[in-house]
């Protein structure tokens, strides 16, 4: 060789120019890419074909055509919530036009069946949400905490999961768990600097406040989406206006909580004994954490005039819930609780309009209309028959069997899925199921909307736990080495509820 | 939270411009061997970036450590956009993961000694549709005119933030973490096998994914005796011998009638390497499937070195290459030249 070797720097720079002129390697990168496409959303593809695929076949017996054609949009819609090819929003956009086109229904009414109270209810929720949050009462929460409980760490978790939870129970596990995440990282961060030395620590401190709301989320019907919809379905599917018989399938707010509130306390205590069971934390004793707490709460002086505004406002819509929801709706005690917060000047609008997902609106109104159609096609009552007959046979076709199984079944939906979302599809088959075996639709629906709150096991399965795991502290496997403890407790306990206190109030 | 820089910053110039600032003629910039690492906070990624950093002393490369954060999903929280919870950690001051994971890797560099104090520090931000906390980044240059940066991505998912950062930056390796206890598994690590792949496919420079990454055992750089392979070898084994690292040069026949193929191959490569007065450690010629016995010779290597398939196409797509299948097997970090 006579030349010198070619630098590295001309090499690569040679190597990258051949490669971004060869004809050959533009045309195979753009095949890639293609395929790339089709590998990304192959589940859109596989979901159309199996929806394809069934309304091709012969109607079974018992179902009518129409029933055909919403059981065959139902399973499409599943496999497109679980598997998340194309944004969620756009399942509940193909849900209106597939009943529009398969179905041949009037457009208007179409669009009529998408606004409910429930649906109502879960938008203004969702806007005082972010109202809420925007009111940075958050330090002194956190404070009153801190002042109660000491410095013992597992007082001060305790207290974490019991002050998260009673808030959560009204106003929604995200909003408490968007509240109380700064807090619990503050904690550990002043504790430690470096996150190796306190893994456990943050591990006990994040998860109270993920539990302590998604437990929380059961207790009234603005805990959770999910709840306000398997409200709208008792009203929609069982409800008659002529018939005296049918009012008890009104659950208003107030007996809900009757309900599902006294099973949210008892849950409180394990929920931090299972924590501190399966993760020992590091430091048994907080005080540095919560001296310097107290210097930063300091500086924000007393409380002022809107910060009492505020809680004054929320004290009116809860009893608004409590008290008038049975006559004018749930629903409108929300927006005009969002109303008021924005006429008071305590948040603005952009606030609301960024911070709330309008998709998620829409999404569960299209999901209910769907499930009503489901009902009164007779779909949901064909699925839960052959549903029926296959639980029968192991004994589990009534009373603790068919609450177990329908447990069981809702708690392995609502891993997969968004739990409003498990609700939204699961229940006209759950309560159609309670129908045909004989048992009470309520205790059923109550089974199926406290189930689907027991997604402890993944990141995504509630929205306390997936907006703790934004901070960054916590691993995946966390989710799973405490979560099945939790599914456990969570559902003994829901059983024993079942089994004992309801049938004493009645249902 | 790196200060904002003022808005009007467009991609352009956003990126181009902290070059031009900081070196004296803007025309030399181009010619500096630039490495990417993908940081996220696992101790493969860190592994990765030290890795980079010895590699970077060699050749005097700039080091950009680049964080991808998804874009916020309100669906999954409820309806809330998971952005109001992280606002409210700001307003409590409190660091975004992101954040703390650089920082954490810019310790690790002053740490090696990459970086002392005569650096200078600047910081930019770049606004996000959809995202209140957009793109930003922080350089550090030294006075010679070498820089690190740090950068915090918004992108709809990881291996996109990636190869988005390439289009605007060109750089010559991509370095990225694969941990080991998540590969056999379905589970959606962070930074999970499809994603190295993903980025190792579609990336149009060099890309080493790290698993259990130590340097110190060599590289092991494969050849077929094609003229991409060679390429490759020339290309590593210059990278190999800034950084001190043995290189030992490996080809695989299918049967016994290839042997003497592979030996040429190996003699071949062996002679450039030699020519570019790079020592060879070792040569070696295995017979049988070359994915396995790469695999298998690969395991006391630090680092497996192959090129990117000379199989375009059709018969790529049928075939599968040698390069991926070696990616998605190696039990330790593998290097795909470009």
């Amino acid at each position: 060789m006579t030349k010198p070797p070619p630098s590295i720097l001309e090499i690569t720079r040679l190597a990258r120019l051949r490669k971004v002129r060869g004809v050959q390697r533009a045309l195979a990168l753009r095949r890639a890419l293609n395929l790339v496409y089709f590998w990304d959303k192959k589940f859109f593809f596989v979901a159309m074909l199996v929806g394809f695929a069934m309304l091709q076949l012969p109607v079974p017996a018992g179902l009518s055509q129409e029933g055909l054609v919403v059981l065959t949009m139902s399973v499409v819609a599943t496999i497109l919530f679980v598997t998340e090819p194309v944004p969620l929003p756009t399942v509940a956009l193909l849900i209106v036009v597939g009943q529009v086109l398969l179905l041949g229904l009037q457009s208007t009414d179409v669009a009529k069946s998408l606004m409910t109270d429930s649906v109502l209810f879960i938008m203004g929720s969702l806007m005082l949400a972010v109202a809420v949050v925007k009111q940075k009462l958050d330090k002194r929460i956190a404070w009153l905490i801190v002042r109660i409980t000491g410095t013992r760490t597992f007082r001060i978790c305790f207290g974490v999961s019991v002050v998260s939870g009673l808030l959560a129970s009204f106003i929604g596990e995200h909003t408490v768990a968007a509240m109380m995440l700064p807090v619990g990282i503050t904690l550990i961060t002043l504790t430690s600097q470096d996150p190796r030395k306190v893994r456990n620590l943050a591990a006990v401190v994040l998860f109270s406040i993920s539990y302590g709301c998604s437990i929380a989320g059961i207790g009234t019907p603005s805990g959770g989406a999910r709840n306000a919809i398997m409200v709208g379905y008792w009203k929609e599917f069982f409800y008659d206006p002529s018939d005296p018989e049918t009012y008890k399938f009104i659950i208003d707010y107030a007996r809900w909580m009757l309900f599902a509130y006294p099973m949210f306390l008892v849950q409180i205590p394990f929920v931090t004994i299972i924590l501190f069971m399966t993760f020992r934390p590091e430091y048994r004793d907080l005080s540095r954490a919560v001296v310097r707490l107290r210097q930063q709460i300091e500086k924000e002086g007393p409380m002022k005039r809107g910060d009492w505004v505020a809680i004054a406002l929320f004290v009116l819509i809860l009893s608004g819930w409590i008290g008038v929801s049975g006559d004018i709706g749930m629903g409108t005690v929300a927006i005009m609780g969002a109303a008021a917060f924005l006429v008071a000047g305590l948040v603005k609008w952009e606030d609301v309009n960024s911070g709330v997902n309008w998709g998620v609106v829409l999404l569960y109104a299209a999901a209910i209309s769907l499930g009503v159609q489901m009902k009164s096609t007779g779909a949901a009552a064909w699925v839960a028959e052959s549903f029926l007959a296959l639980l029968t046979p192991i004994g589990a076709g009534d009373g603790l069997g068919l609450w177990g199984a329908v447990s069981v079944l809702t708690t392995g939906v609502t891993n997969m899925m968004s739990n409003g979302a498990a609700v939204a599809v699961l229940g006209p088959i759950v309560l159609n199921l309670a129908d045909a075996a004989g048992e009470s639709p309520i205790v059923v629906g109550f089974i199926t909307a406290v189930s689907s709150a027991f997604a402890y096991l993944t990141v995504v399965g509630t929205p306390a736990c997936t907006i703790v795991y934004a901070s960054g502290y916590l691993k995946t496997t966390d989710f799973l080495t405490v979560g099945w403890k939790m599914v456990i407790m969570s559902t003994v306990m829901m059983l024993l509820f079942a089994a004992l206190y309801w049938p004493l109030i009645g249902v | 939270m790196s200060e904002s820089s003022g808005k009007g910053f467009d991609v352009i110039n956003a990126e181009k411009a902290p070059r031009d600032l900081f070196t004296p003629g803007s025309g030399a910039r181009p010619n500096r061997f630039r490495i990417l690492v993908g940081i996220d906070g696992s101790d493969e990624s860190y592994r990765g970036l030290r890795y980079a950093a010895k590699l970077g002393g060699g050749v005097d490369a700039d080091i950009v450590l680049c964080y991808v954060r998804p874009i916020d999903q309100g669906l999954r929280s409820g309806g809330l956009q998971v952005r109001v919870a992280r606002e409210n950690m700001l307003e409590w001051g409190l660091e975004l993961p992101g954040i703390k994971y650089l920082r954490q890797g810019l310790k690790l560099l002053q740490e090696l000694g990459v970086m002392d104090d005569s650096w200078q520090e600047e910081s930019f931000h770049q606004g996000v549709e959809g995202d209140p906390l957009g793109d930003n980044k922080t350089v550090y240059s030294s006075p010679t005119g070498k820089q690190v940066t740090l950068k915090l991505k918004v992108a709809p998912d990881i291996a996109t933030g990636i190869l988005e950062q390439w289009e605007i930056g060109e750089y010559d390796l991509i370095i990225i973490g694969a941990s080991e206890r998540w590969r056999k598994r379905r589970v959606k690590s962070f930074w999970d096998p499809a994603l190295a792949e993903k980025i190792a496919v579609h990336a149009p420079c060099s890309v080493l994914v790290a698993r259990e990454l130590e340097v110190g055992h060599g590289h092991l750089i494969c050849t077929d005796g094609s003229d991409k392979a060679e390429d490759a070898v020339r290309i590593d084994a210059e990278l190999a011998s800034r950084c001190n690292c043995p290189v030992t040069l490996l080809s695989v026949a299918h049967d016994d009638d290839g042997e003497p193929d592979a030996v040429a191959a190996v003699a071949r490569a062996s002679t450039m390497v030699e020519s570019q007065g790079i020592e060879v450690h070792e040569t070696l010629v295995r017979i049988g499937e070359p994915v396995k016995e790469i695999c298998e010779t690969g395991v006391d290597y630090s680092l497996i070195v192959l090129s990117d398939t000379a199989r375009t196409g059709l018969k790529r797509f049928f075939m599968g290459s040698v390069a991926f299948k070696v990616l998605e097997e190696a039990r330790n970090s593998v290097m795909i030249v470009r």
